[in-house]
């Protein structure tokens, strides 16, 4: 085998690590995304019994955004096995207790269910802050583009912008300017 | 009786809770006014001074939009532009409403009533999202963050979801 194949074959069988942005993404559509590099299907090798999945570090996953009432209309089950022991949890009170619980649940039920995708799952790493280990953010070599465009706050625009932007509406003669 | 009753109860309310702002004006009405309050000596003067509209420079309308309403029946200038407006464009939305972030009334925007509702949604939709945070009652703690409960979490909201009910079902086959 020849240097330059020898190469190709490591880096066809290495584990690239990907960096995911939550901010203002919903957690079910990326996780769809997410799903597709954890497995490795974006892989031309992929085979289900071959382990060519990468890894994916999300970020920011306390700024995710939920569509229209679902942070108070989805809940979360759970059962402890014992008679009477189910539980309902909404998805704000799942959110503010563990900030990462709902990227993990949407990955892991986009995933289907067999026995490799506990093992699928380890390869995840969530991080509700900006703030990652240094040792992590240094295999990083690649970026996963973000679903939604990250909406700007009208306060966050300058005043001057705000101004000089094209108007839509204009008020009537009589009304009285507050 | 009923007109008896409304004209009193309307000649009290105007008694007691007498205002600066009238509806009725004896004068015509031209410009944009802006009430100006300043001491002369020791009397208050408030005046309502008329000036320029400071939107008009800046106004977009589409090329075949006309302002008279009879040449144009059913289109206003909202259609006429024909825009994607998404609950994200502050810039657009905030120009409906007043500074406490109220929808203004359809009297005043001049939209029709299809566009006046779908823009109400959009504004409700962005002040929701906690976008359009500097136009909100003053009591307001001007943090979407520091907001009760769910509300403190980031939301996004789909545009197709707005006029949602005149969409009929794949099943209901005979009202389409
Ligand atoms: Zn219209």
């Amino acid at each position: 085998m020849s240097a330059a194949k020898r190469v190709q074959q490591w880096a066809t069988f290495a584990r690239t690590w990907h960096i995911f942005d939550c901010k203002w993404q919903d957690p079910y559509q990326s996780a769809e995304v997410i799903k597709k590099y954890l497995m490795g299907l974006h892989k031309p090798i992929y085979h289900s019994m071959n382990d060519c999945g990468d890894v994916v570090v999300c970020i920011n996953s306390r700024e995710i955004a939920l569509r229209g009432n679902d942070w108070r209309q989805r809940a979360y089950f759970h059962h402890t096995g014992y008679p009477g022991g189910a539980t309902w949890t909404l998805a704000w009170e799942v959110h503010n207790k563990d900030p990462t619980m709902i990227i993990k649940k949407a990955v892991y039920k986009a995933m289907r269910g067999n026995l490799q995708r506990r093992h699928t799952m380890q390869r995840l790493l969530i991080y509700p802050g900006e703030e990652i280990p240094e040792d992590i953010i240094q295999n990083v070599s690649n970026q996963i583009r973000q679903l939604r465009l990250v909406p700007t706050r009208l306060d966050h625009i300058s005043e001057e912008e705000v101004k000089k932007f094209p108007k839509v509406m204009d008020y009537p003669q009589d009304y009285v300017l507050k | 009786m009923s007109f008896l009753t409304r004209t009193g109860y309307s000649f009290a309310k105007n008694t007691i809770l007498s205002t600066s702002l009238r509806s009725i004006s004896t004068t015509k009405q031209l410009r944009l006014k802006e009430l100006r309050e300043h001491k002369e000596g020791s009397s208050l003067v408030v005046e309502g001074v008329t000036v320029p509209s400071p939107r008009t420079e800046l106004l977009i309308r589409a090329v075949n939009h006309q302002e008279n309403p009879h040449q144009c029946k059913d289109t206003c200038y909202m259609c006429a532009l024909n825009l994607d407006v998404k609950h994200t464009d502050v810039l657009i939305l905030s120009q409906f409403v007043r500074t406490d972030g109220c929808m203004l009334p359809r009297r005043i925007t001049g939209l029709c009533q299809r566009q006046q509702k779908k823009i109400g949604k959009l504004v409700t939709m962005a002040q929701k999202a906690g976008l359009m945070i500097n136009l909100t009652p003053a009591y307001c703690h001007k943090d979407p963050k520091k907001r009760y409960g769910f509300k403190k979490f980031n939301t996004y909201f789909d545009e197709k979801t707005i006029f949602m009910k005149r969409i009929p079902k794949p099943t209901d086959r005979f009202e389409r």
